[in-house]
């Protein structure tokens, strides 16, 4: 499948959506994929199935703070040249790159590797969402070696990371992002198509440009695009999305810790919601609570969308006043097995709440 | 080629802390992984500068980080061979000699332990003279090999390699990572031929450093005075001038950490109640000695090294304490740190000193 201009407005949103408030705005990495197309480069899906075992795939990302990236914005080359490192550390060519993570920004670091090296982009990834963390993958969960990776900065700088486990993979090259102004581009997770079968989460590019399109039509023929979505999703590996809560933001809390954004936002319910809704923050929303009763809990996605444009609203640009729609979805399987729990579960954010699935939660 | 001796050892930690001027750490524990390693794996060869082969590789070696870190993060003895191993990984050929990048302090010893891990030869020289605090502060960068790559090690296996073109972010980042890896990591850098090498080090600072702690250890056991047995013995060497600039009381001590480093001022009041109090300022070394009134007695990159007034040991600026009687020792350091080159990396501006070098004795020889 080839991308076009329309394709990347509806990844856009769709990315946000599954960023779950986190994972950066994919603005700036729209605009690259969009000159990569304006100057004739082509941007082609492959379907997992699709690629041989015996491939190699090269995943590529953004790794910092999204609202550095604002600010120092990428010529393009960062990406690629942290792929051409690992291909030069492995001894071999990449066959393809992937997302790592489908939630905001990172969604597109690698159409524009993609495009600009002639190598198609895996139609998958290994968060399902966005997290905040390198280690927080399917891949690593299911036993792909996040080392050796690579760390390369605007300035042709690079650091190639061989750690003993993912966990000190992102401690060590966070180190190295935050030194190189906040914000690097990375390639890591190298792996082979057999693996990227058995570890990454599927389709999860079209799935966020479905999304986004869904959306688009509701809103364009009138329907509510709220429904549109959640009666979409059955057909799809999240099977299943509900509207926990709606009503008006009447408290932000937001503070900056230990590199992460770190908050609480209040809900008043509006018409049959009633009481307050309390969703807490890490980058992401994490649990959403109503009168101390879980309504959803990460892995399953929560996002907070604006009532009349069911457009998503991330944790930076969240305000008192706004009316929101807050809806939980239920994420793949491969996310929610007790290996998956231990890397990205609750207790991975200091929760206390067990993972209760939203279809188990009344 | 001489073997370096468990008797030149010792003598090794003794003259590395002098020329550590109040930095560069303790030696001690340096002194035992080199000992070790030469017990496990045979002797070393102390390599003198112009006998190196100009088709040799040769690498830098030393440990990175906090000294006062080291003391309760000890090393297993692998993490070095693991940097090197890294180095050639990534970089293709394979070591023919090692090469200490700081003389001063316990960087003096990790060379050693690698050499006798690996079986090669440490080169009788090194990149600082001396002690300083970053990596780019090195006659290696000053007269062209590149910092770049940098492999870095630390006790559980993690492995890191920084590749850029610029020396001082080669120390930005390599740093970045040694504090993650626990505030204490092993580097193997500054890859370069033996002809290079000719070239860019300072010669002859380990048998230097064994000199000075041969020196002291005989001027005791044959009860002489042992700064003037140290200002004789350097007469001899290529750093030539040396000088007892302060004898006194250490009278007060400022000392904070600020930005990763030990910033302070020590006081010493002289003996002689006719001469004025000298204050040395400190940032991790010792930078410059100035009496009362401003008259600068030392400054960087001449050593400044305190040591006590009767064993003429060095005293390490975070062992430094209010009333101990001590000798203020000067050393001017070799032409090939004294190149505007050479202050323009590692002169007093680059550490925020407004007075220029002035040599040592310039003015009285």
């Amino acid at each position: 499948m080839k991308l076009t201009r329309e394709h990347l407005a509806d990844l856009a949103v769709g990315a946000a959506f599954l960023g779950t408030g986190g994972g950066g705005d994919p603005y700036v990495g729209r605009l690259m994929v969009q000159q990569c197309l304006d100057e004739g480069c082509e941007v082609e899906l492959i379907d997992p199935q699709d690629i041989a075992d015996d491939w190699l795939v090269v995943p590529t990302a953004m790794m910092g703070a999204p609202t550095v990236l604002v600010e120092k914005i990428p010529s393009g080359e960062e990406a690629i040249a942290s792929l051409v490192r690992l291909e030069k550390r492995l001894g071999r060519m990449a066959h393809a790159t992937m997302p790592i993570e489908i939630g905001g920004i990172n969604s597109t670091i690698p159409l524009v590797v993609g495009a600009r090296l002639g190598l198609p982009i895996v139609d998958a990834d290994g968060m399902g969402r966005a997290f905040p963390f390198l280690e927080m993958e399917t891949f690593g969960v299911y036993g792909v070696s996040g080392s050796p990776m690579a760390v390369s900065n605007e300035w042709g700088d690079c650091a190639l990371i061989e750690a003993v486990d993912n966990r000190q993979m992102e401690w060590l090259s966070r180190a190295v992002a935050i030194r190189m102004g906040g914000c690097a581009y990375i390639a890591e997770y190298a792996m082979s198509g057999a693996e990227v079968k058995r570890t990454a989460i599927p389709n999860t590019l079209t799935l966020a440009i479905r999304i986004g399109e869904v959306l688009r039509k509701a809103h364009d023929e009138h329907r509510n695009p709220i429904e549109a979505l959640l009666g979409f999703l059955p057909s799809t590996l999240y099977r299943y999305g509900r509207v926990i809560f709606s009503g008006k933001i009447v408290d932000v809390m937001r503070e900056t810790r230990a590199g992460f954004t770190m908050g609480k936002a209040l809900i008043e319910g509006i018409g049959h919601f009633h009481s307050q809704m309390e969703i807490e923050i890490q980058n992401e929303n994490l649990i959403a609570r109503v009168d101390g009763k879980v309504k959803a809990i990460v892995p399953d996605l929560i996002s907070i969308m604006n009532t009349e444009t069911a457009e998503p609203i991330t944790s930076e640009n969240l305000r008192y006043g706004q009316r929101v729609t807050v809806v939980a979805v239920s994420v793949p399987e491969i996310m929610r097995t007790p290996e998956a729990l231990n890397v990205f579960g609750p207790s991975c954010f200091g929760l206390k709440e067990p993972f209760t699935s939203i279809e188990e939660i009344d | 080629m001489p073997i370096i001796t468990d008797q030149d050892i010792d003598d090794l930690a003794v003259g590395a802390a002098l020329l550590g001027t109040g930095g560069g750490g303790d030696p001690y524990i340096g002194k035992l992984l080199a000992k070790a390693a030469i017990e496990e794996y045979g002797p070393v060869e102390l390599l003198a500068l112009e006998d190196v082969s100009d088709e040799v590789a040769v690498v830098a070696c030393g440990a990175m980080g906090a000294p006062t870190i080291l003391i309760e993060k000890i090393p297993s003895g692998d993490e070095i061979g693991l940097s090197l191993d890294a180095y050639e990984d990534h970089t293709g050929g394979r070591a023919g000699a090692i090469i200490p990048f700081e003389a001063g302090g316990i960087n003096s010893m990790i060379p050693i332990a690698l050499a006798a891990r690996r079986r090669l030869p440490v080169i009788d020289a090194d990149g600082m003279g001396r002690a300083f605090p970053q990596l780019e502060m090195e006659t290696f960068h000053v007269y062209g090999v590149p910092a770049s790559s940098v492999a870095i090690a630390d006790e559980q296996g993690n492995r890191v390699l920084i590749e850029t073109n610029d020396a001082a972010k080669a120390e930005w980042y390599a740093r970045g990572v040694t504090i993650r890896m626990g505030g204490q990591s092993y580097i193997v850098n500054y890859g370069m031929n033996g002809r290079t090498a000719k070239r860019v080090s300072v010669p002859a600072t380990m048998s230097l450093a064994i000199g000075i702690g041969r020196t002291l250890r005989e001027a005791a056991a044959g009860h002489r005075d042992p700064v003037s047995a140290l200002v004789d013995f350097f007469a001899g060497t290529h750093y030539g001038h040396a000088k007892v600039i302060a004898a006194g009381k250490i009278v007060d001590v400022v000392r904070k950490e600020e930005n990763g480093w030990s910033i302070g001022v020590a006081t010493v009041e002289p003996f002689d109640p006719s001469r004025p109090t000298v204050k040395i300022r400190i940032q991790n070394e010792n930078l410059i000695a100035e009496e009362d009134g401003g008259q600068v007695l030392a400054i960087v990159p001449d050593l400044i090294t305190v040591l006590d007034l009767d064993t003429a040991e060095a005293i390490t600026t975070e062992r430094l304490r209010y009333g101990q009687r001590v000798n203020v020792l000067a050393v001017r350091v070799p032409p090939i740190m004294r190149t505007p080159e050479a202050l323009a990396v590692f002169g007093p501006a680059q550490f925020g000193l407004k007075q220029p070098y002035t040599p040592l004795g310039h003015g009285d020889d």
